[in-house]
């Protein structure tokens, strides 16, 4: 829970991503063939099933179908285990998703911090393996 | 669709009906407290109706009957939203005051006034229904000063006895600290959006925060945040049913279900849920210390209200509204439990409050330590008891939400003091040897105890799993996180209970010595109480005095225009004056002058 804050208030805070500035990089950085991700439900339906605005997401079919299963099934509330599961699970993978974007980020922030000082030691004029001549005996 | 609509007006007007009929003459009820004890009963049947057709249909309705006034633009009229909030809590509420009806008819049947209590005790419900179904703000405040009047008639219901008025007014005047934010609220309502409507107030995007604090402030004052708090625990002067509808069901809800009936609106505002979530943190933390070393069983359990009341704040906090009314519900039940066992042992005991005189009471009284025993572990989130589904979920969501570090720990450390006080109660009122007199005649063959406290039992194991199922999910909970979030509530309650255990253990063999300063702190509630009731009436006492005395009469009518014209005269008159007061050198002058002048003349 914590290593992404204790990372980032006692490790190196610019190779971390901003939760709140994310992505920093074009989604297709590497992934050639990324589509987006397409919902779906349509608004039409989630309309008509008066979901909130925090349930519209990409797991909303899921939802509809578990909502419709309760309503059909009552008053047997132990019915819609399964409507229940696939929702669940639905929502586990975007959190799963959302984790490896974030570890992404992470992981190309670094390989940026690594090129940029790559860049800078070769324009002072430092090949790769010596040391800088203020240094050197 | 009638039906909804028939079936919600028919359970208020049933509740109302044996108050209006008191008016009449010719209403002789043989025995009142069962005729309301059955009114109430069939009032929560009939509230079933509505809520199992908003479960199977999701049917919501907002009925609006009787038109009050308009004030040029403003429209007033009795409007009662039917939803979600309103359908799950009425049946509660409802099944909870049956039981305590019936408890009540136990615990207070050698009052002379039983009728009057009984009066009041349903006067105190319609109140709080009147609350809960409001759709406009004045609906509300009706419902929230009645639901505060009925808690001073109560409290101070044994007037002759000065530590109860005492109670009541501190009730009193505490609340009306509260009010003063709502009434901000409605009165920047008013002037803003032209209306007291829930619907429209929130379809405008206000995004300002003094309506927002004005409804903190009233929460803080009706829910005994901190801050506020010192109300709650002197408000067990009043009898044992009083505590268990009033302060621990239903009454001190009434701020959070007022901040839960706002969350469209607190939603977008991140500063507000940040005040509510430290307030809420502040308060659990601080009243489950004061908790851990009080001595009257009542007052612990007020204490734990309280704590589970910061808990809610936490809840709502962190944009979980859903979850802090599942946890008012849950908490409903095995609260009024507790409070009742409560009742039943101070009753037995002679009306011994103080645990360190109980004791020994598992063989004694068995049926209330299991009661006792099992509303403790549905308390403190046992796993599959009813508190399990609302405090678990809480806990989770908050270690998994982006959210404040702080407020969480401090939850954290108050979930494992909820397990420590808990286990307190139960090792000195019901383990170990009797410490009472050997002569109670204690005893359980009463129905009207027995079948009450079975009832919230069964609701105290089963409560939360059939309100939970029944539930729509209203949000998307977060399931995924590691081992040690997801079992980091039970890892603290499981610790707390463990150095409880220890420690009453541990005191067989004390020694006595000076109290230590945390046990001052905790047992002097914080040193709260002590100074705000002492600090404010003395400073204002003080600073009348000494205005009455020295600046108006003393300075102004005094000293400031006759004295000081007289000393200004005084001064100036011998400075400036030639006068030296020698009357024998005037004479002296005089007739040296007639000398010398006397030979010119002649």
């Amino acid at each position: 829970m914590g290593a992404h804050l204790v990372r980032r208030y006692l490790g190196d805070a610019s190779v971390e991503p901003d939760p709140l500035r994310m992505p920093t990089f074009p989604p297709e950085y590497g992934f050639p063939e990324r589509k987006e991700r397409a919902m779906v439900a349509t608004p039409q339906e989630m309309n008509d099933a008066q979901l909130p605005l925090r349930q519209r997401d990409y797991c909303a079919h899921y939802l509809i179908r578990l909502l419709k299963c309760r309503r059909d099934s009552f008053p047997n509330f132990l019915a819609c285990k399964q409507e229940r599961h696939d929702w669940d699970y639905c929502e586990h993978l975007d959190y799963v998703m959302r984790m490896k974007e974030f570890e992404r980020e992470r992981r190309l922030l670094q390989r940026k911090k690594r090129r940029e000082e790559r860049a800078a030691r070769a324009a002072r004029g430092q090949g790769p393996g010596e040391v800088a001549p203020e240094v050197a005996l | 669709m009638k039906m909804f609509a028939s079936f919600t007006m028919l359970t208020i007007m049933i509740l109302i009906y044996p108050i209006v009929m008191t008016l009449s003459s010719n209403y002789n009820i043989f025995n009142f407290p069962k005729h309301v004890k059955t009114t109430i009963k069939s009032a929560f049947l009939f509230s079933l109706i509505p809520t199992f057709m908003f479960i199977d249909k999701g049917y919501e309705a907002i009925i609006t009957t009787w038109h009050w006034t308009i004030f040029q633009t403003l429209d007033i009229s009795i409007s009662l939203k039917m939803d979600f909030f309103s359908m799950m809590f009425v049946p509660v509420a409802l099944f909870v005051t049956w039981s305590i009806m019936e408890f009540s008819m136990w615990y207070m049947h050698s009052d002379p006034n039983v009728d009057r209590f009984f009066k009041y005790l349903l006067l105190f419900l319609i109140t709080m229904i009147i609350l809960v179904t409001a759709n406009n703000l004045f609906q509300l405040f009706i419902g929230w000063e009645g639901v505060g009047i009925m808690s001073f008639l109560l409290i101070g219901w044994w007037y002759g006895r000065p530590d109860a008025n005492t109670a009541a007014l501190q009730a009193i005047l505490y609340n009306r600290i509260g009010d003063i934010g709502f009434v901000l609220s409605m009165a920047w309502f008013l002037t803003n959006s032209n209306s007291w409507e829930l619907q429209q107030l929130f379809i405008t995007d206000h995004n300002n925060l003094i309506p927002l604090l004005g409804l903190t402030l009233a929460a803080t004052g009706k829910s005994a945040q901190f801050g506020l708090h010192p109300w709650l625990p002197s408000a067990m002067e009043g009898p044992t049913p009083v505590s268990t509808l009033l302060h621990s069901s239903t009454m001190v809800v009434a701020g959070i279900f007022l901040l839960i009936r706002f969350y469209p609106m607190l939603e977008n505002n991140q500063t507000i849920l940040t005040t509510i979530m430290c307030l809420g943190a502040i308060t659990t933390l601080f009243t489950a210390i004061c908790a851990l070393t009080q001595n009257d069983i009542k007052k612990i359990i007020a204490f734990s209200t309280s704590s589970q009341l910061g808990l809610m704040m936490v809840t709502i906090g962190i944009n979980q509204p859903h979850l802090a009314f599942l946890h008012i519900c849950t908490h409903a039940f095995f609260k009024a439990m507790l409070f009742m066992c409560s009742g039943s042992i101070i009753h037995n005991l002679n009306d011994e409050q103080d645990i360190r005189k109980m004791g020994g009471l598992f063989k004694t009284l068995p049926f209330t330590s299991s009661a006792l025993t099992i509303g403790s572990l549905a308390l403190t989130g046992t796993p599959f008891l009813t508190g399990f589904y609302s405090k678990d979920l809480i806990i989770e969501s908050a270690n998994t939400s982006y959210t404040n570090a702080w407020a969480l720990l401090i939850t954290l450390i108050a979930t494992s003091l909820t397990a420590t006080y808990s286990t307190r109660i139960i090792f000195f009122a019901l383990m170990g040897q009797p410490r009472f007199s050997p002569l109670s005649p204690i005893n359980e063959n009463n129905p009207l105890l027995n079948n009450a406290i079975k009832r919230l039992l069964i609701g105290s194991i089963f409560a939360g799993f059939i309100i939970t199922n029944n539930m729509d999910p209203m949000n998307i909970q977060q399931m995924t996180m590691p081992w040690y979030l997801k079992l980091a509530a039970l890892m603290v309650t499981v610790s707390g209970f463990m150095i409880a255990m220890e420690l009453n253990n541990l005191t067989y063999f004390l020694k006595i010595k000076s109290t230590s300063q945390q046990m001052k702190f905790s047992n002097l509630l914080g040193y709260f109480p002590s100074t705000i009731h002492r600090l404010i009436p003395n400073t204002n006492l003080m600073t009348s005095h000494k205005s009455a005395s020295k600046l108006m009469d003393l300075i102004w009518l005094e000293k400031s225009t006759p004295k000081l014209l007289a000393l200004l005269q005084l001064m100036m008159s011998t400075l400036t004056s030639n006068q030296s007061g020698l009357i024998k050198v005037y004479f002296m002058t005089f007739l040296l002058s007639m000398l010398i002048s006397l030979p010119f003349l002649i």
